[in-house]
């Protein structure tokens, strides 16, 4: 590899985006090459240090508000008999410009009831080979929006206490079954607090964890009897998601952090479960 | 057809698009901002790319949703920078700068500056809106090569040349502020 090629690669060598060979092939040039080397070096440095630097917008408080405002607002107008439309948007022409097709409105509802029914057919047919998958895939988006809402709402727990022998009876009192509790902090998974949950029809038991600054919903409830099967694993927007099942419990992990972390994590509670 | 039928599902689309889209507000902003440089417009196109998404959520199929979303954003971005083309993308390539005699300033006299943020949003800010956005995405957002060739919509290949210009843009409009 010549210092030119080098210098050329070394944005993608420096962002971890090469392939093995590649990377390889540069770091070899970098050990014998000094000059590259300290390029390198500097580049890196620079990189990283104005990458730290850079200030980054967080959305004010408000913007949430006046975006959810106006997607309700936007459903409000699409109700049939409402023909006006007045979002105040950046982009919109004179509201009165989007009047000047006249069957506009009546045609866009035949076309949404056709759609309807084409989504209904299609559904119906491919429904019964897709069920296991997209119930999974649904729970999934249930239990993401649960995570995220505990975290999002000043509400991660109902009980806040490291202390298993206070968040178990707590939970027992208001769940009719008694998940069993434990303790991780010693293993790097210190517990949080327990809190009440409501997710696949039912009543559910979050217990939460702390993974560095990092938090992990476990959210738990009664397995039907003999339920068994593998864990799975799944990942979507940045969350993990780890599910097993024991002789009593459906498990379902939800977190940011690493899918390492997480199996690590069901590793540590299923050796620290106390005997039931 | 009666209407309670059609608005039902409707109110539960909003429930689950704000409940997938809405977490990723803060990037949505980010990326705005940065290519607006501009508070008030952000918001506005922000808000603005959220009723595009939600208009076509029935075309998100699961995924990754900062990406799809990060790129309604960024087009809507667009279509506001074109528009305000007349005033916005003349004052992004100033030659001044850009030929000025700033050889003389070290690397490492670069570095020494590098933690001044105040110093690198300027210099930030004077990039082409290509190097603006690339940078927020990779920086701030940490993403791939792969996502950011998505919301930049160029070609995978080549991400790492236009990330490689914009950071060598970015130290030489640092060298130009320092030896001002």
């Amino acid at each position: 590899m010549t210092c030119d090629e080098a210098i050329k690669l070394m944005d993608g060598y420096l962002d971890g985006e090469l392939d093995p060979i590649t990377s390889q092939t540069i770091e070899q040039h970098l050990r014998g090459c000094q000059k590259c080397d300290e390029a390198y070096k500097t580049h890196s440095a620079l990189i990283r240090s104005i990458g730290k630097a850079t200030p980054y917008y967080k959305a004010p408080s408000g913007l949430r508000e006046r975006i959810q405002a106006s997607l309700r607002e936007e459903i409000a107008e699409r109700s049939p008999r409402s023909v006006s439309r007045n979002i105040p948007s950046l982009f919109q022409s004179k509201p009165s410009e989007r009047r000047a097709v006249p069957f506009g409105t009546q045609w866009s509802w035949l076309a949404l009831a056709a759609t309807i029914v084409l989504a209904a057919i299609i559904a119906f047919n491919l429904a019964p080979r897709l069920q296991r998958p997209g119930a999974d895939q649904f729970l999934a988006t249930q239990l993401i929006a649960s995570h995220v809402r505990s975290l999002m709402a000043n509400h991660l727990t109902d009980v806040a206490s490291s202390d298993q022998h206070t968040v178990k009876p707590w939970l027992d009192a208001k769940l009719d079954f008694a998940p069993a509790v434990a303790d991780l902090g010693s293993e790097g998974f210190p517990l949080i607090g327990g809190r009440l949950d409501y997710l696949d029809n039912r009543p559910v038991a979050a217990l939460v964890y702390q993974r560095r600054k990092h938090f992990i919903n476990l959210f738990v409830w009664p397995a039907e009897s003999g339920s068994t099967g593998a864990d799975k694993r799944i990942t979507r927007q940045g969350y993990q998601l780890l599910h097993w099942v024991d002789s009593d419990f459906n498990y379902w992990a939800v977190s940011d952090v690493s899918d390492n972390d997480l199996q690590a994590f069901k590793q540590v509670f299923e050796k620290q479960l106390p005997r039931r | 057809m009666s209407p309670d039928v059609t608005q039902r599902p409707e109110q539960e689309d909003v429930g689950s698009f704000e409940e997938v889209m809405l977490p990723h507000l803060d990037a949505a902003h980010n990326l705005a901002r940065w290519l607006l440089r501009n508070e008030q417009d952000a918001q506005d196109v922000v808000q603005e790319a959220y009723l595009r998404a939600f208009k076509s959520f029935s075309g998100f199929h699961g995924g990754n949703g900062r990406a799809w979303l990060l790129t309604i954003v960024r087009n809507t971005s667009y279509t506001l920078l074109k528009k305000n083309r007349a005033v916005d993308l003349t004052t992004t390539f100033d030659e001044e700068i850009h030929v000025a005699g700033h050889e003389s300033v070290s690397p490492a006299a670069i570095l020494e500056h590098s933690e001044d943020a105040e110093l690198i949003k300027e210099a930030m800010d004077e990039l082409p809106p290509e190097f603006r956005e690339i940078l927020a995405l990779r920086h701030q957002e940490g993403l791939s090569y792969k996502e950011i060739a998505e919301i930049a919509q160029i070609p995978p290949g080549t991400v790492m040349s236009r990330l490689a210009r914009a950071r060598a843009k970015l130290k030489e409009y640092l060298a130009a502020r320092m030896s001002k």
